[in-house]
């Protein structure tokens, strides 16, 4: 016995916020089910087939065993034995053989239906408008590809084969038991409210209680998580008793969840216990009365009571499965609700024909009602041109150039891109025409080359080094163990920071977009890092329109134009000498930046 | 404290016994009700045989009410060994998991580190919660096992009292089935081990790509990515389903094999009936108990697979628990009062070579480096997280590797850039490790740092709750906070590593005049290549490479020296 579906859900954050992405309910489960298996309906058909062949041969060998047993006990000659040895034999031999073929087919169907039903969830998945999965938290995302998923696939490849196999075995045995005696059929049926109120009353208990063990266990995991991963901060803060506690509380409020799991698993067993020895003694019970009233053979009572001991195990395993299905279900539900997102207008316009220019009239931005974050700006950039934004934390850059990549819509204003009102383009799309490297950075897991290839998938090996070679990175990426076949990201080669980036900018040379919106991309790497991104993403933005949020005043100084933001409002705008000139809150930066600096 | 190793013993069997130790009577009292339950199944059907004989034949109804009496008293032992046998062998098994996760987190955060060496943290946390886990079960488990080969046992003799070779061919055959089986499923075994893995790549794929999302949408690779998907995920589908059928064959296999076996006993029983060497009854035991032993049979094979994952994981387990501290453990005391006084002499880590310095106390000390590995190194000396190779670190005349590192880290922190924050809330996060600290020292190095703007940007201000390793908040702003952390404690002395690489312009210039003002009179040292915050330095040591180049004051070696000038500005 395992405990129920314990660490593959700890990593799910347990969010309580709005937002979060929809969850299909019944009918549109069933909609969607039933469409994936419209479409494989003789697959499934004969994997029907196959299990019901198979499991009806197994019901075979029991009577053909009293057969012998009868045939020994009239004292038959010895070779009238081998008829139904041989008979055995060949029905084990049958039953092997479609068992396999059946258990393969019930794979293809059930893993194809999965299969088919992840692909529809990534492309939708991967296609949501930005605002949308930041609104419901990434996590929720990943949490539905990785866990949801993953669920699922365990039902379908223990639980199904496995429920396919009982619920036949059920069938089947009764519709035996109704051959033999319908009567015995009857009385064995009258134990079916207890296992009905025993799945209800475990249900009742088990949705709640399973509820709090995800909480707890991810709740563990979180705990490890911050404990280990910053386990050299605990160390230089001598946090060391604080965490070992706070783990300890974590670790003990999971186990005693799951202990009171065990005692309500050992509860619905116990249970089933007492439907088997009823449903027995009853079946016992009616073999005697109806064999006293001559109304039955005692050969039949015997086969009535076996028959029913039979179904033991696989009423046992087949209601133990309801729970499986249940968490596979509300997994699904998970699936299905963001497949069944209507979908996003593709966006057909290609923007490599358009003037490359940027223009925001007049716009203005609230995340909440009446707290503005851009207040009233108009800002031009002609093609070609480099601008840079500077201010502090919170001035509102980053939400711009947002805005100009479209990601957001602006509260009140118009943003036009070439000729193109961008809420007319769609109101998140982010066209071919912009392209944008934003805070975060991400090397995608596999060889070098194909996350390169994600923006330019016919690119040629030259012309993927030569991207590497603009950014500066062609040394340490032909120094790799194998070029740019090396596997990088989660599991393979570890880029630094600066490496990451410059990938990120290598990529925008690739896309060759013909606006480029760079945001705080030299932020965490360091200063010498930060001067080797400097020179890359100057490179990386030669002919482009750049809208660059600086970080590093180097790099806004080698901008063509500097747009000084502070507290939602641009309050300056010129060139570094110009702004230097002026005397003002630039040039107060520039200063405590670089004072003796000779220029 | 960490677990010494004693040389020479086995981490994996050291592990797995303590385990199985500290949870005996546990596992003892589950053996005992397991052996019961399965006594208790294995009489169900032979009570059936009786109740057919003694009553339905007869038709006594007296002996029928005996006999359904002594069924229900079969049921309640059976229904009452599973409970408890069930529940102290998991008991143990949940008991175990958690002592042994808490002996790894005490060895991870262990003062004098180590364990954590050559291992990312998601894998530690992998032993802490899977592995414990694994070797935890091995307590579920062995009751299962012995309640298993009791139940063999029995079946044998009986068989064995009935007919010596019917006994022989039951005991020999069934478990030449299961070997015949697995050795038929190991070639399987080990196919659909490496095809899983391919179906566990697509999973890991999926979530790649969306945890890029913003990198994807930013160049248009949207169509690509899911394009490659597909194509990952139908390799993942012919993966599995190739897994799948070689499992199904296998299934096929073993009921194929099964049913020769029953077939065989039922030919040699049939005959041995037949010429009254046994009685009818006999046979049909011996076809019962053929099927019976297949239960505990297979419970072996379950058994066996359990304790060699519990080996392996005991393995990892022990691996980290023996792991070699990183530093020496130290007794010295440190006087109450530190002076603030640090002094290195000859300091030698891979790439340092021979550095000598020393910070007057009160001092405010920059350290620009050229190699960054170089100032990883020193940190990594000054915060014993590493034994230099040769020289030493002293702190007011007394050689830090003498003194306890966690007694030395109340008197001298040293704040690294990437700090992590913990899953609590922003001030508790700043007053960790000093809960007593007075509102107004929180809130002036909330100020100094730049923390209070974090705070005012966040639901709750400084008492909402962060995400697990601050990762609600943005690079900068985690930056700020754990800056805000290491000013508050108002150490003796403080080092901090690129403590604004992720703050903006404005706010480097604010926070480097909070830390100023701050730290007046103690001693400070600032690793870093931030010119706005080495303007705040009253002299700067200049490492070029492994060693120590120049020694000033930050305008001076700006005017001086050019290869300063290119380190710091560029």
């Amino acid at each position: 016995m395992t405990e129920p579906h314990g660490d593959a859900a700890a990593r799910q954050q347990p969010t309580g916020q709005a937002g979060l992405l929809p969850t299909a309910d019944g009918p549109a489960i069933r909609g969607a089910l039933g469409a994936l298996l419209r479409s494989a309906r003789w697959l499934a058909a004969g994997a029907f087939l196959l299990m019901l062949v198979a499991t009806g041969l197994g019901l075979l060998i029991p009577p053909l065993l009293g057969y012998l047993v009868d045939l020994v006990a009239e004292q038959r000659a010895a070779d009238t034995i081998v008829l139904p040895v041989l008979l055995i034999l060949g029905i084990a031999i049958g039953q092997g053989i479609t068992t396999a073929v059946g258990l393969t087919r019930l794979a293809r169907l059930g893993e194809g239906m999965l299969a088919e039903l992840r692909e529809r969830f990534v492309r939708r998945a991967l296609h949501l408008p930005l605002e949308r999965v930041e609104q419901a938290g990434s996590g929720d995302l990943t949490a539905r590809v990785t866990n949801d998923v993953s669920m699922i696939a365990d039902a379908v490849r223990n639980a199904l084969p496995e429920l396919a196999r009982s619920g036949l075995t059920i069938v089947l045995t009764l519709i035996g038991m109704i051959v033999l005696d319908w009567r015995f059929a009857a009385v064995a049926l009258v134990v079916a409210p207890i296992h009905v109120l025993t799945v209800r009353w475990y249900q009742r208990h088990a949705v709640p209680l399973y509820a709090a063990q995800r909480v707890a266990t991810g709740a563990q995991q979180h705990q490890l998580l911050d404990t280990v991963g910053g386990a050299h901060t605990v160390r230089t803060f001598r946090l060391g008793t604080a965490h070992v506690d706070k783990v300890r509380t974590r670790s003990t409020r999971a186990m005693e969840l799951m202990l009171r799991g065990v005692r309500l698993v050992t509860g619905f067993y116990n249970r089933l216990n007492f439907a088997e020895l009823l449903g027995l003694s009853t079946v016992l019970i009616t073999g005697f009365v109806l064999v006293q009233n001559g109304s039955a053979t005692i050969g039949t009572a015997t086969a009535a009571a076996l028959y029913f001991h039979n179904l033991f195990n696989p009423i046992n395993a087949a209601l133990r499965l309801v729970d499986d299905a249940q968490v596979a279900l509300a997994s699904l539900a998970r699936l299905v609700g963001v497949t069944e997102l209507p979908p996003q207008p593709e966006n057909t316009r290609t923007g490599q024909q358009l003037d490359p220019t940027i223009k925001v009239a007049n716009v203005r931005h609230e995340y909440v009602p009446g707290q503005p974050v851009l207040r009233d700006i108009d800002l031009e950039v002609a093609a070609g041109q480099r601008v840079a934004l500077v201010g502090a934390s919170g001035a509102g850059k980053t939400t711009l150039a947002k805005l100009i990549a479209g990601i957001h819509a602006p509260s009140r204003g118009s943003i036009t891109l070439g000729e193109v009102d961008l809420t007319e383009r769609g109101p998140h799309a982010i066209s071919d025409l912009v392209g944008l490297i934003s805070q975060e950075v991400h090397v995608f897991a596999g060889p070098l080359a194909d996350d390169l290839r994600l923006a330019k998938p016919k690119a040629a090996d030259e012309e993927l080094l030569a991207a590497v070679d603009q950014v500066g990175a062609r040394d340490w990426v032909q120094a790799l163990p194998d070029g740019l076949a090396t596997v990088v990201g989660e599991g393979g080669h570890r880029l630094t920071v600066t490496q990451a980036q410059q990938l990120a900018l290598a990529r925008l040379i690739l896309a060759d977009p013909r606006i480029a919106i760079l945001d705080e991309a030299t932020a965490d790497a360091g200063s010498a890092g930060a001067r080797v991104l400097e020179s890359a993403a100057a490179n990386a933005l030669a002919g482009r329109t750049a809208l660059v949020v600086a970080h590093r005043l180097t790099q806004a100084a080698a901008c063509d134009r500097i747009v000084v933001l502070d507290a939602g409002a641009i309050v300056e705008t010129g060139t570094h000498d110009e702004l230097v000139a002026a005397d003002g809150r630039y040039a107060r930066l520039w200063r405590a930046w670089s004072a003796p600096r000779p220029t | 404290m960490p677990q010494q190793p004693k040389p020479g013993s086995r981490p994996a069997r050291g592990v797995l016994a303590s385990s199985i130790r500290g949870q005996s009577a546990l596992v003892t009292t589950s053996t005992v009700f397991y052996i019961l339950h399965q006594g208790a199944e294995a009489s169900v059907p032979l009570l059936i045989g009786v109740i057919i004989d003694e009553a339905v034949t007869t038709g006594s109804v007296s002996a029928l009410a005996r006999w359904l009496l002594i069924l229900a008293a079969v049921f309640l032992g059976l229904a009452l060994s599973f409970r408890y046998g069930a529940r102290a062998g998991e008991r143990a098994s949940y008991q175990a998991a958690h002592r042994l996760r808490m002996r790894l987190t005490s060895r991870v955060v262990d003062q004098h580190g180590g364990a954590e060496a050559g291992r990312l943290s998601g894998a530690l946390v992998n032993i802490a919660t899977n592995d414990a886990k694994r070797v935890g079960a091995v307590n579920l488990a062995l009751p299962l096992g012995v309640a298993g080969l009791a139940g063999i046992l029995v079946a044998g003799t009986v068989l064995l009292r009935i007919s010596t070779p019917l006994g022989l061919l039951v005991l020999l055959g069934t478990p030449l089935l299961l070997v015949l089986a697995h050795l038929l499923g190991k070639p399987l075994e080990r196919r659909s081990g490496a095809e899983q893995e391919r179906a566990a790549h697509a999973s890991g794929v999926a979530a790649d790509l969306v945890s890029g999302l913003r990198v994807l949408k930013g160049i248009g690779a949207v169509s690509t990515a899911v394009a490659r998907y597909r194509a990952t995920s139908r390799n993942s589908l012919a993966a599995t389903v190739r897994a799948a059928r070689a499992e199904a064959w296998h299934d096929g296999a073993i009921l194929i094999l099964t049913g020769v076996l029953i077939a065989l006993i039922a030919l040699v029983g049939g005959q041995l009936a037949i010429n009254a060497e046994i009685t009818i009854g006999n046979l049909v035991t011996a076809v019962g108990l053929a099927q019976f032993l297949l239960g505990p049979l297979q419970i072996f094979a379950v058994v066996n697979g359990q304790l060699a994952q519990g080996r392996a994981s005991a393995k990892r387990i022990g691996e980290v628990l023996a792991a070699t501290p990183a530093v020496h453990a130290g007794e010295e005391p440190l006087p109450s009062t530190i002076r603030g006084e640090l002094r290195l002499r000859g300091l030698r880590l891979d790439p340092l070579h021979d550095v000598d310095l020393s910070v007057p106390a009160g001092h405010t000390l920059g350290i620009v480096a050229t190699d960054a590995r170089a100032a990883t190194a020193l940190l990594d000396c000054l915060g014993r997280a590493a034994e230099p190779t040769a020289g030493s670190v002293s702190l007011d005349g007394i050689d830090v590797s003498t003194v306890a590192p966690s007694r030395l880290r109340e008197a001298l922190v040293v704040a690294a850039h990437d700090a992590d924050l913990f899953e609590e809330s922003l001030l508790d996060n700043v007053t960790a490790a000093t809960p007593e600290l007075s509102e107004d020292a929180v809130a002036a190095a909330l100020r100094a740092s730049g923390g209070d703007e974090v705070a005012e940007t966040l639901p709750a201000g400084a008492h909402t709750v962060l995400a697990e390793r601050g990762r609600s908040l943005s690079g900068g702003q985690r930056q700020r906070v754990a800056l805000a952390r290491a000013l508050a404690g108002d150490p003796p002395v403080l080092v901090l590593h690129e403590p604004t690489t992720a703050v903006d312009a404005v706010t480097e210039a604010r926070i480097a005049e909070g830390i100023r003002e701050l730290r007046t009179g103690r001693t400070t040292v600032l690793v870093t290549t931030s010119p706005t915050l080495l303007k705040i330095t009253d002299t700067v040591v200049f490492v070029a490479g492994a060693a120590v180049q120049a020694e000033d004051t930050h305008s001076r070696l700006l005017r001086a020296d050019d290869q300063y000038r290119s380190a710091v500005l560029g």
